[in-house]
């Protein structure tokens, strides 16, 4: 009897104990995400669009672009790796933001087309999807070269270690997928629900996959001209941007947790607002040619001393006031700002202030404070007027694209109006008339024609705070000519860098890959020159 | 405190109260039995009562009903119609026997002696069955009226009790022998079975409680530190109540995490959750679960380190087992008071050994006079000119002198104290006994205006329902609260960067940390580099915690050698945690703030069978336990964020933003379920065969994959029962083979989710997490130990030791295999990995010396652990764990070598080893290698205990070997030019010795700025630093005041002890740090350190109180 008891005992408690998982399934489902069939995969492309548009803005181009390219210029300690090509801060941090956020990105995009793949339905969200990723691998290949293309974002498949793909065939394959994709878009279909770009106008996507595709065809310009002139022409013929109203631009949404990179830097950052200033090169060039968008993209800080010049208020942006500050100068050290040439003073310290101290930057000109620290502005992507300063371009080398001289008047005109796109209430205004007297006062000259043409891009893309973009048209076109800064201890040898490095981490997740692309490319520094960069 | 004072006395005067109780008592019972009536006189008199269990009256059905009554009269009334009678004798004892057994009343005089010939005074004298009795006098003497049937019982703490029968003498002389240590201990096994410590077949070590309050760390994990062979302990330098890392022989796993072992409190497991710790990117330490057991409560710690002794807990007891026993009260003892109060004193140690020749500036020039600006510069830089005493113009525009200032940085760190007041009531009858303490902590740190407050109450209560029932309830509750954990690692509001100061900064003049307008005083260009005041007095991370750690449990006794128990251990954390960026801070002017509100539940169901049976009488002995534990565990909580920026300045609150950004709230559970045996076989006591078996499945699992069985075997011979060797008490081997599984770190880790992120600008967005790639086809991992190991005892125990010689590997481990993000994901969970410990643990213990007032009794433990990391992942990729902010170093797993190691960049050599100088005459880093593991191979410590009449000397020296530091306290002082390596060639510059990279001696002369930054940026192998230590941790000297002494005071006992810990480093290899530093508990951020708490010295007192019973 006993042991009978105890053996019931046994299995009744064996079975409730290990026997009874039947919920299991439940318990070990998260309630908090969804699965593949319930998501909608739309959703996907404005995570993507904010990722990409959003990550490119803040310190990944502040700390090292805009002071390459000479559109800023500062004094700060962090930004040395721009403005000097000296590290500062812990660079390796922020080389490898560009990599990690575009990335990112794509993983996105590709596992929205993996959803929606073979679905005819949904043939325009896959299209947009394929020029998505175009535009993103561009700024990852321009900013270091050869780069996981063709398998990248596959490790759901098994691809730990994407291979690196030679920049010259994520080219090539990026121009054939892009040609592809652009031709299919109907814009009789349905157009991506989740869109940041164009709120689903899938003819609007069709211009930016045509000016994609010339932007990518004039970055061959030096190393391979006829795959250049071929989609050159296919964009043109295609049907490119054909007004400001195309411009691909993701505006920032503070309140939902998305706030402005840049704007954010800054804001949270009184050293870099009081510190970081445009630059001599950009606004001595604007001045002589006497841009009317001066007044608008720059302002001096108002009242004397530190504290006045770290206050988050408008300065005074009266154009005649306007002084560019040039790079390489310290504050204390072997290259005091004071010892620069044509050094405009420090605005003295406010008595009034305790502790306040002279602001040696305080005369230079900064950015506008009602533009560029806006979190809710918005970052632009591709423009019109880009556009149309590449269809000059390269119509100017007798592609048939067009008349040159007329492209560039209306990107002039088309990047004076862009301006206002930087926030959802428009700040930066140039006066219609004061545009189209500068319009008709600078007109494409056959003889300087890429000067022109590319001194354009350079003041466009700084003033829109692209700086990414325009250090890779300077790195194509060779405008601006910059002088490099002389500085102790420069990680490049006293030239301008041309390349970003990889992420350091990449020694221990893609080995093999890193040692293909430096057989391929070379050496993993700021000097070595990616492919289409001759 | 003064609610503690005010408690204890007012319960004291019950106490006295009940001596005085009157003789007379008022009883109204129906249907009751004569034990109760005899149970109600006891408590309404001070009467006690003697009688044998068969020789009472049995009727079941008694009715009393008396007002008032003297007790015999009462006795008169109930035995009138039985054959028994009574007898009361002079000490208020009654006797109750049959009519015709004569009872006499006997007057018993003696003397107790200890083993010596000693006289022991203070010995308890009792009449077995009663709680009546005597003690002896200062001589020993004794004197007590008893009946001449009686056994007295003769019991001193440390001493084996004896019974002696009275039959009829009047002079009973005793000698008490001293209770032989260790020999016949019963030790408590996992899921809190009791076992014979000498049969068990694995290695198991128990802490008592004095070696864990003696000094009070504010985490009680730490106290076991140098005590227990194969266990390493390692704390983190982020203040009061900080998390540890604890590891039991070696690195247990691959996807350790913080490698805690399984903390088991009364039988059943409690949470002991890291809840967040400091990375790279800096942050404070929130601490653990056992952070918050108040040391005051434990009775002892046993650490159950093999798999074999661990394997009944199946999966989480790869990382090990520990046992924690509280307090309980004892059966038929009196009304007891306990109190202990402990005070404790912090010191910073400064291990800072920096340069104080050149001070701020840059290039050899001192900062511009009159310029502020300039100053704020290189506020913690020191690339100045010589230090001359001149005027500088700091950065708040102020004058001082341009020299170095001494002990800057003890300065800035105040005089921290701890102080902890415990009161503890016991007590118990027949039928029950209960004990309940109040305890209450008061921490302030050394970080300013940064402390920990705890209170704790603990009630341990135990029943007998009927003769076979026993019920008993354990809950301890717990309020924790921390002010101002402190930030770690990076800058970003973390008090620590006072530690970077240019030698000629004053720390002072950073003080208050903000300007008139509240904004932060910045010292630096480098906004992220917060004022340490401003961090300090500004910064808000405050923590708060109730928890309460409850098991109930049931035992039924079927007859002597079967049982049934049910148990149900419940855990329960409510967390909420506020962070606060101030207005006004550097890098933030905006301000932030965020507060979490969390859940943490741990719940374990289980039901154990026993039978104990001889199946070959005085042959061979069946011990077996069956049972099965059902556990639920989860997390969940919510977070909430203020947007944009405080509407009102100044004002902290989550009313105060134009919007608040509510995480989805975070929801985990998980929930496992399991069947388990464990079967000794005895031969005659000496040779012990042990089995155990267990079968969990996993809810963290796939489906077809949810189950894994484990099982463990030991076996125990004791050869001393079989052979007698002259000197030799106890003779031991044993051997075990064990094994256990694990299951992944996370929940709903085996499927593909998708999850929508906030709606930009009313757009929806989606994402799926990146950080990890699902895994479809994960299965538990198994863990295999083969232990060896031998016991000795000699010569009374005057020597032992216990040696252990194991092995453990596992295999499928499921760890994240890191990814670059180009492949779509972050890591990915790869069940390929495997890692390895084989090591000895040796334990040697006695007491050399022993007379009758002194004795010193030495504990030698030492251990070695070599580990290797078998497999990662299918390539064997070597696996990146942490780094630290430089980001020029990091460690990981590297396949073939011990783990974590650090993986740095020496100089560039060439063939024959020269230094590789670039064109400029720069160092230049190679690639990264691995330098070395950040787990020490060797480590151990030595206790000492000094009796002498009642005074106690003890200290605890510990030891740490073959480990590696990864140091950013050594990248930062030379970046910024603090450390001594930083001065050659500071007026004339550096020519490296070395050659260009043509092969010709390299000429250049660079700037020792200039040289000395690339240097640190590129050759990390400067900053590996060698971790061995030796340390005098911990002493205290005590003096127990004589009982004689106390005798006109209404205590019983008074202990007084001076403590220190942390007192002496003896040795270290490691230039500017404490090589036990550290910001993190968690295994991959093990030996990196920086940025953090300095280390302390403490010191104290403590005083214990027993009160008369």
């Amino acid at each position: 009897m006993k042991k009978r008891y105890i053996y019931s005992c046994l299995v009744l408690g064996a079975t409730l104990f290990a026997g009874c998982t039947k919920n299991f399934d439940n318990i070990n489902t998260d309630p908090n995400q969804t699965t593949a069939a319930l998501i909608n995969p739309n959703f996907f492309m404005a995570q993507a669009q904010m990722e990409f548009a959003n990550g490119s803005s803040g310190y990944r181009q502040l700390l090292f672009q805009s002071c390459w390219i000479q559109g800023l210029a500062s004094t700060e300690g962090y930004y040395t790796n721009g403005d000097k090509y000296v590290y500062g801060g812990s660079p390796q941090t922020y080389t490898n933001m560009i990599w990690n956020d575009d990335y990112s990105a794509e993983g996105r995009i590709y596992e929205m087309k993996n959803l929606i793949k073979g679905n005819a339905a949904y043939s325009n969200l896959d299209n947009c999807g394929t020029i998505l990723q175009v535009l993103i691998q561009q700024q990852i290949t321009d900013q270091y070269g050869d780069s996981p293309y063709s398998q990248a974002s596959q490790a759901k498949s098994g691809i730990f270690t994407p291979a690196f793909d030679k920049t010259q065939a994520i080219y090539t394959n990026m121009l054939s997928q892009l040609a592809t994709a652009t031709a299919a878009l109907d814009a009789s279909k349905p157009g991506p629900t989740s869109d940041l770009f164009y709120k689903g106008n899938v003819a609007q996507w069709k211009k930016l996959g045509y000016s994609l595709m010339l932007r990518l065809a004039m970055r061959l310009t030096k190393v391979d001209a006829a795959t250049a002139q071929k989609y050159a022409e296919m964009a043109y013929s295609g049907g490119a941007m054909s007004s400001a109203a195309d411009d691909a631009k993701v505006f920032s949404d503070n309140a939902d947790n998305y706030p402005n990179n840049a704007a954010n830097t800054f804001l949270n950052n009184v050293p870099d607002w009081q510190g970081v200033r445009w630059g001599n090169t950009l606004i001595s060039f604007m001045q002589s040619n006497s841009d009317p968008r001066i007044s608008a993209v720059a302002e001096v800080a108002i009242g004397n001393g530190l504290t006045a010049n770290g206050l988050y208020v408008p300065g005074d942006n009266t154009a005649s006031k306007q002084v560019g500050m040039p790079n390489g100068y310290d504050l204390g050290g072997s290259h005091d700002i004071s010892t620069a040439p044509g050094y405009p003073g420090a605005t003295p310290a406010d008595p009034s202030v305790s502790g306040d101290a002279p602001a040696e930057q305080g005369k230079y000109s900064r950015p506008r404070f009602a533009v560029y620290l806006d979190r809710n502005g918005s970052n632009i992507v591709l423009t019109y007027g880009e556009t149309e300063l590449l269809f000059a371009e390269a119509a100017s080398n007798g592609w048939a694209t067009g008349v040159a001289a007329t492209h560039y008047a209306n990107a002039l005109a088309a990047d004076m109006q862009a301006l206002a796109e930087l926030n959802s209430t428009p700040q930066a205004v140039v006066d219609p008339a004061a545009i189209t007297a500068y319009v008709a006062a600078h007109p494409l000259t056959p003889a300087t024609a890429l000067q022109q043409i590319n001194m354009e891009y350079y003041v466009q893309a700084c003033t829109t705070f692209q700086f990414i973009e325009a250090w890779n048209n300077w790195k194509r076109s060779g405008f601006p000519v910059l002088t490099p800064v002389v500085y102790p201890g420069q990680f490049t040898n006293g030239s301008i860098p041309r390349r970003v490095t990889y992420p350091v981490s990449l020694a221990q997740t893609n080995p093999s890959g890193l040692a293909a692309a430096a057989a391929d490319q070379g050496a993993d520094n700021f000097m070595t020159k990616v492919w289409w960069d001759k | 405190m003064k609610l503690i004072v005010i408690f204890t006395v007012v319960l004291n005067l019950q106490c006295l109260a009940n001596v005085y109780s009157q003789e007379k008592v008022t009883i109204n019972l129906k249907s009751t039995d004569f034990k109760k009536v005899i149970s109600s006189i006891q408590k309404q008199t001070n009467y006690h009562f003697v009688f044998s269990e068969r020789k009472i009256p049995t009727d079941k059905n008694l009715s009393v009903n008396v007002q008032n009554l003297e007790v015999p009269k009462v006795l008169d009334q109930l035995l009138a119609n039985t054959n028994f009678t009574y007898t009361v004798l002079d000490n208020n004892l009654i006797v109750i026997t049959s009519k015709d057994e004569v009872v006499s009343n006997v007057v018993v005089k003696g003397t107790v002696h200890d083993a010596n010939g000693q006289p022991l005074p203070g010995v308890s004298i009792r009449v077995k069955g009663t709680s009546a009795g005597t003690q002896s006098d200062m001589n020993g003497n004794y004197s007590i009226n008893v009946p001449d049937n009686a056994t007295l019982v003769f019991s001193f703490l440390g001493y084996d009790t004896q019974e002696v029968v009275v039959a009829g003498k009047t002079t009973i002389n005793v000698t008490l022998s001293e209770a032989a240590k260790n020999l016949n201990e019963v030790v408590v096994t996992a899921l809190g079975i009791k076992k014979e410590e000498r049969k068990i077949g694995y290695s198991a070590t128990t802490v008592g409680a004095d070696d864990l309050n003696k000094v009070k760390e504010t985490n009680v994990a730490s106290s076991l530190e140098g005590r227990v062979a194969g266990l390493q302990i390692s704390g983190t330098n982020g203040g009061p109540g900080s998390s540890v890392r604890v590891m039991l022989r070696g690195v247990p796993s691959l996807s350790s995490g913080t490698s805690s072992p399984l903390f088991i409190i009364n039988g059943v497991p409690m949470d002991n959750t890291q809840r967040g710790a400091s990375g790279e990117w800096g942050g404070a330490d929130m601490g653990d679960g056992i952070a918050n057991i108040n040391p005051d409560d434990i009775e002892s710690m046993t650490v159950l380190k093999g798999q074999a002794a661990s394997a009944l807990y199946g999966s989480r007891a790869a990382n090990g087992v520990i046992m924690i026993t509280t307090k309980s009260g004892k059966k038929n003892t009196n009304f007891g008071v306990e109190y202990s109060t402990n005070y404790q004193m912090d010191k910073v140690r400064n291990d800072l050994d920096y340069q104080n020749i050149y001070g701020q500036g840059k290039l050899g020039q001192k900062p511009k006079d009159g310029d502020a600006g300039d100053a704020m510069n290189d506020g913690s830089e020191a690339w100045g000119a010589r230090l001359d005493g001149s005027p500088l113009t700091q950065f708040n525009g102020k004058i001082y002198p341009y020299s170095a200032v001494p002990n800057n940085i003890l300065s800035f760190y105040r005089t921290g104290h701890t102080f902890s007041n415990t009161v503890a009531f016991t007590g118990g009858g027949d039928h029950g006994a209960f004990r309940f303490s109040v305890s209450d902590l008061n921490n302030a740190a050394v970080v300013p205006n940064s402390g920990l407050d705890r209170k704790s109450f603990n009630l341990n209560t135990t029943q007998s329902v009927t003769s076979k029932l026993d019920v008993s309830l354990v809950a301890n509750y717990i309020v924790d609260n921390e002010n101002n954990r402190t930030g770690l690692s990076d800058g970003p509001g973390n008090p620590n960067n006072v530690l970077f100061l240019s030698p000629n900064e004053d720390q002072r003049i950073l003080a208050p940390g903000y300007g008139a307008n509240g904004v932060e005083t910045q010292f630096t260009d480098d906004n992220y580099v917060t004022n340490p005041y401003f961090a300090a007095y500004k910064f808000v991370t405050n923590t708060s915690r109730e928890r309460l750690i409850t098991t109930a449990s049931a035992k039924y006794n079927f007859t002597s050698w079967l049982y049934a128990q049910l148990r149900e251990g419940y855990d329960v954390i409510n967390d909420k945690r506020i962070d606060i960026t101030p207005t006004g801070t550097g890098y933030n002017a905006a301000g932030s703030m965020d507060q979490n509100n969390g859940k943490i539940t741990e719940q374990n169901t289980d039901i154990l069978i026993g039978a104990k049976h001889d199946l070959v009488k005085d042959l061979l002995n069946l011990d077996l336990t069956v049972g099965g534990n059902i556990r639920k565990a989860g997390d969940e909580g919510t977070r909430i964020s203020g947007q944009n920026n405080f509407i009102i300045p100044y004002f902290y609150s989550l009313s105060n933003f134009s919007g608040r950004n509510a995480d989805v709230p975070y929801f985990h559970q998980r929930e496992t379920h399991s069947a388990y045996y464990t079967a000794d076989f005895g031969i005659k006591d000496y040779l012990i065969l042990s089995t155990t078996g267990r079968y969990d499945t996993y809810s963290t699992l796939p489906a077809n994959n949810r189950g894994i069985f484990t099982p463990s075997v030991s076996g125990s011979f004791i050869f001393s029962d079989l052979y007698h060797i002259n000197g030799l008490d106890f003779g031991k081997v044993r051997l075990s083979y064990s094994q256990t599984s694990g299951e992944p770190g996370n929940p709903y880790a085996d499927a593909i989710y998708y999850s929508l992120s906030n709606s930009i600008n009313g757009v929806p967005a989606a994402a799926y997490n990146h950080d990890q790639l699902p895994n479809l086809f994960l299965k538990p991992y198994t863990l295999t130990e083969i232990e060896a190991g031998t016991e000795m005892k000699f010569w009374g125990n005057r020597f032992g030791f216990d040696i252990a010689y194991f092995t453990r590997k596992t295999e499928h481990e499921i760890f994240t295999a890191g990814l670059d993000i180009s492949s779509g994901y972050w890591g990915r969970y790869v069940p390929t990995g495997s890692i390895q410990n084989r090591g000895v643990e040796i334990e040697v213990h006695g007491t050399p010396v022993k007379t009758s007032d002194f004795s010193w009794t030495p504990a030698f433990n030492f251990t070695y652990v070599q580990n290797k990391v078998l497999k990662t992942d299918a390539n064997n990729t070597t696996s990146g764990l942490g780094t630290y902010r430089p980001f020029n170093a990091n460690t990981a797993w590297v396949v073939g070598m011990s783990g974590p190691q650090i993986m740095a960049s020496d100089y560039v050599r060439n063939a024959s080893g020269q230094i590789v100088f670039d064109a400029q005459g720069l160092p230049q880093g190679a690639p990264r290698t691995p330098m070395g593991s950040t787990v020490p191979k060797v480590y151990g410590g030595f206790n000492n205990d000094f009796n002498y009449k009642g005074f106690n000397l003890s200290f605890l020296i510990d030891y740490r070997y073959g480990n590696k530091i990864l140091s950013a306290t050594s990248y930062y002082s030379i970046l910024r030019g603090l450390n001594k390596i930083t001065l050659p060639g500071r007026e004339t510059g550096v020519v490296g010795q070395g050659v260009d990279p043509n092969g010709a001696p390299n000429t250049v002369n660079v700037p020792a700025e200039t040289y000395y930054q690339k240097l640190a940026r590129q050759v990390s192998s400067l900053d590996v630093l060698d971790g061995s230590f030796i340390k005098l941790r911990q002493v205290s000297f005590g003096y127990t005041i004589p009982r004689t002494i106390l005798s006109g005071t209404p205590f019983s006992s008074i202990n007084v002890s001076l403590v220190g810990r942390n007192l002496w480093t003896i040795m270290k290899r490691s230039d500017n740090i404490d090589p036990e530093s550290g910001f993190s508990p968690n295994v991959a951020y093990a030996g990196i350190e920086g940025t953090s708490v300095p280390a302390v010295r403490t010191f104290g007192f403590s005083v214990n109180f027993k009160f008369k019973n």
